[in-house]
């Protein structure tokens, strides 16, 4: 056993201090996209509702709406959107409602006007 | 669209829902005990439940337990779309516990991102119990899990009603 | 054999037996009994890797994979087309086919001559006729898998499950004991069927990928590969090498945090909380060197048809990985000269190689029963084609022999991901995407067709078995984790003069998930 405690007192403490920091490390975790608004058209919209594998995205009219909860973060919609979507880099997601996790996103004119 | 099946009730089920979770706050104060079920996971999110309590991070610091007890629980956390011949077990577990309790929803799966409802599947853990707080992520990291367990016993606020998911430059982590 | 239809082979597969590529051929159509064993006794390395069924447009057909270990070393598949509603019984031959032979009873109602009693697996006792299922439903479900003594008098019979210990999966242990020593054990594992194969028909390549990678999430590299491999055989796509390098390490990522995690498992059940938490620790370190080398701590979505799906971060696996592995063999070799915690594992959970041989065991379990089995150098595929894979074996079974196994496995893999990350320039670092999207609406466009992809999980052979219909979208898609095969091992090795307390050791020292069986 004094093995052991040889160990893990030479391990020291590795508790993360979060809430009150977060680790570095957490900065690659994938999370849910981001829009840019100005870049996306319809069309995009449209194929990147079709291409999401967990329907996390659904087009009403002139919207985007992003379900946060519903979305895996497995990035297929941030390759194929053309710079349209990026990772968001929120990982604290936690809500006390489900509504609280639909994002509308309004559907710019596809490209950013001067 | 998932958010559909929030509709029933609508503003009377959230002043219940808001009540609830006052109540086990007030209750609970700084400790709590949870209990898991996993509903038909692909068991990913047990393996980060369970990391919960490895050194890294170190559930019990925060008062939080893991319980093997229904009884002795506050909190159900559960994974995996619901489905439906995990019913019995998981209601069962539901009503073992004591009021009041929590109803927390860990993953996509039980949020509705991965299965659809059907014969097999609710597809989202909303149709069979009330959930107080949802964990998104596939998996969410045990420090997205630490925040939801700190967001339902009222130690943090929650941060996503805020954030629009729009926008050049997103909010992002504060590093 | 004889008078049996024409043989095809799959696009995609021919020029490819120079490079070293074990081959997948179909061998054809089995009408009788006899040629079956004709083909059995023609090749004395073959074993029985996989059996199910398919509803073609002629009816059902049953599916014969063979993995011939000798000479030739290929994957053949052979088929039966069923007439009527039984079919003679392949478990008389090979006994590995029995639960098998069950699933194909419960998900297309037919079963095998003179055999009354098939067990029931993943369908609850709850479902009726009308349940979802892949063909059409059996005249009377299963029979209850139950404890085969007659529980009376000493013996009781503890019922366990389906919900367990903290963050356990769902799962129903039937423990029959006299107190003490376990006298018999049965599981029931119909609560987390999802019915995948089922809902993989008619999708698209990207999101069957999708759907795939989550039947079985701490094998989600080695099962999207082996689904990967299929799909780029019947489209004719060929990843390139960087590709199948990164593939490779992800795989040897995937099977080193494994195996940490089931040295912490094993820890925690022989109720050494010193060494559960530093395993723990390196468990820790190894998910975030997967999640700074790949971008995901579990390898979700790395793997895609013809390329990465998430780029590879080469320099900083290599400056994290020995740091984080160093720790894990470090605990390891702790736990050598831990004397409370080796004297759990010794002769606890013994699988005998002759059992592990009959049920057809894949993976850590099998080898650590000295069978000499491991794809990755038997049917060497992407990467490994160049590569010596050392493989560990130990004779007697027991727990203290998996753990064994899984140290060599850990430390090989290790080696390996240095040797692969050295052979190159980094993978190419663009996730384009295009593996998701693209490749089934263009390739597979007017063409369709079939192919086995194969890959070792680090819980053994994962196979599976695509068909494509015109449209590129999937018709059939046959999953076989390597832990569908080990769960049927579990029993017996409970058996084999266990107290209570040993179960969770040889659950952890199996480290199958019930995800991957019930699918």
């Amino acid at each position: 056993m004094a093995l052991w405690l040889f160990r893990g007192l030479r391990k020291g403490v590795v508790t993360t201090r979060y809430p009150a920091v977060t680790d570095p490390w957490a900065r690659g975790l994938p999370t849910p996209p981001a829009f840019d608004e100005r870049l996306l058209s319809r069309a995009l919209a449209d194929r990147l509702v079709e291409i999401c594998p967990s329907r996390a995205l659904a087009r009403e009219d002139d919207c985007l709406v992003l379900d946060v909860g519903a979305c895996t973060a497995c990035g297929r919609c941030i390759s194929q959107s053309a710079g349209a979507a990026r990772p968001s880099r929120l990982f604290e997601l936690a809500a006390t409602g489900r509504e609280q996790l639909l994002k509308r996103i309004a559907i710019g004119s596809g490209e950013i006007v001067a | 669209m998932t958010g559909a099946s929030l509709g029933a009730g609508g503003a009377a089920a959230e002043d219940r829902v808001a009540q609830r979770l006052h109540d086990a706050r007030a209750m609970f104060g700084r400790s709590l005990h949870i209990r898991t079920v996993d509903t038909g996971s692909c068991a990913v999110c047990e393996s980060e439940i369970r990391l919960l309590l490895a050194p890294h991070y170190d559930l019990h610091r925060l008062g939080l337990f893991f319980t093997p007890a229904p009884r002795h629980a506050d909190m159900l956390m559960v994974t995996g779309p619901a489905v439906r011949a995990m019913d019995t077990a998981l209601q069962k577990t539901y009503a073992a516990m004591p009021e009041p309790k929590i109803v927390i929803a860990v993953g996509a799966c039980p949020l509705g991102g991965v299965y659809p409802e059907d014969e097999l599947a609710h597809g989202s853990l909303d149709r069979v119990l009330p959930v107080d707080v949802f964990v998104p992520g596939c998996p969410p990291s045990p420090l997205a899990l630490l925040q939801g367990l700190l967001v339902a016993v009222g130690r943090l606020s929650e941060k996503v009603s805020g954030e629009s998911f729009v926008g050049s430059s997103p909010g992002g982590l504060d590093l | 054999m004889s008078d049996i239809g024409a043989r095809e082979t799959t696009p995609g597969d021919q020029g490819k037996a120079g490079l070293g590529v074990t081959q997948f051929t179909l061998e054809g159509r089995c009408r009788e009994r006899e040629d079956l064993v004709a083909e059995l006794a023609r090749a004395p390395g073959t074993r029985l890797a996989d059996f199910f069924g398919d509803v073609e447009e002629g009816g059902l057909v049953l599916r014969l994979v063979y993995a011939i270990e000798s000479g030739e070393r290929a994957y053949k598949m052979l088929d039966w087309p069923v007439v009527g509603g039984t079919y003679p019984s392949v478990s008389d031959l090979d006994p590995a086919a029995f639960v098998e032979e069950c699933e194909i009873y419960e998900q297309f109602g037919v079963r095998p001559e003179g055999d009354e009693l098939l067990n029931r697996l993943v369908v609850p006792p709850h479902a009726g006729h009308e349940f979802p299922r892949l063909g059409a439903a059996p005249p009377r479900e299963g029979r209850e898998p139950h404890a085969p003594h007659y529980v009376t008098g000493e013996a009781f019979e503890f019922p366990f499950g389906p919900v367990r210990a903290v963050a356990q999966e769902s799962l129903y242990m039937g423990l029959v004991t006299s107190g003490e020593e376990v006298i018999d054990l049965y599981l029931l594992m119909w609560h987390k069927h999802r019915g995948l194969e089922r809902r993989l028909r008619g999708m698209s390549l990207g999101k069957a990928l999708f759907l795939v990678e989550r039947a079985e999430g701490l094998s989600a590299v080695a099962n999207s590969w082996a689904f990967c491999r299929a799909a780029e055989n019947v489209l004719g796509v060929v990843a390139p090498e960087a590709v199948e390098r990164a593939r490779a390490i992800a795989l040897e990522l995937e099977r080193v945090y494994n195996h940490a995690a089931a040295v912490a498992a094993l820890c925690q059940a022989t109720g050494l909380s010193v060494g559960q938490a530093q395993a723990e620790i390196a468990l820790e370190e190894l998910l975030r060197v997967n999640l700074a080398a790949f971008g995901h701590r579990y390898l979700f979505g790395t793997v895609a048809i013809g390329t990465m799906g998430r780029p590879l971060d080469e320099e900083v696996l290599s400056r994290q990985l020995p740091q984080a592995y160093g720790e894990l063999r470090r605990v390891i070799e702790s736990l050598w000269s831990t004397n409370s915690f080796m004297d759990r594992l010794e002769a606890c959970g013994i699988v005998t190689n002759e059992q592990a041989r009959r049920l057809g065991l894949v993976g850590p379990v099998a080898r650590a029963a000295g069978c000499d089995m491991d794809t990755r150098r038997d049917h060497a595929f992407g990467a490994y084609t160049g590569s010596v894979v050392n493989v560990a074996v130990r004779e007697r079974g027991d727990v203290l022999a998996r753990m064994q196994v899984m140290a060599a496995e850990a430390e090989e893999s290790v080696r390996l991901i240095r040797e692969l990350a050295r052979v190159g320039p980094p993978g190419d670092g663009r996730a384009d995407g295009a593996g998701f999207a693209a490749p089934g609406q263009e390739t597979a466009a007017g063409r369709g067709g079939s192919a086995l992809g194969w890959c070792e999980s680090p819980r053994g052979e994962s196979l599976a078995w695509l068909s494509l219909d015109p449209a590129g979208k999937v018709r059939r898609a046959r999953l076989r984790p390597g832990t569908f095969r080990n769960w049927r091992a579990f029993d017996d090795a409970a058996r084999s003069r266990n107290v209570f307390t040993d179960i969770p050791i040889i659950e952890a020292s199996f480290w199958l998930t019930v995800a991957g069986f019930a699918r």
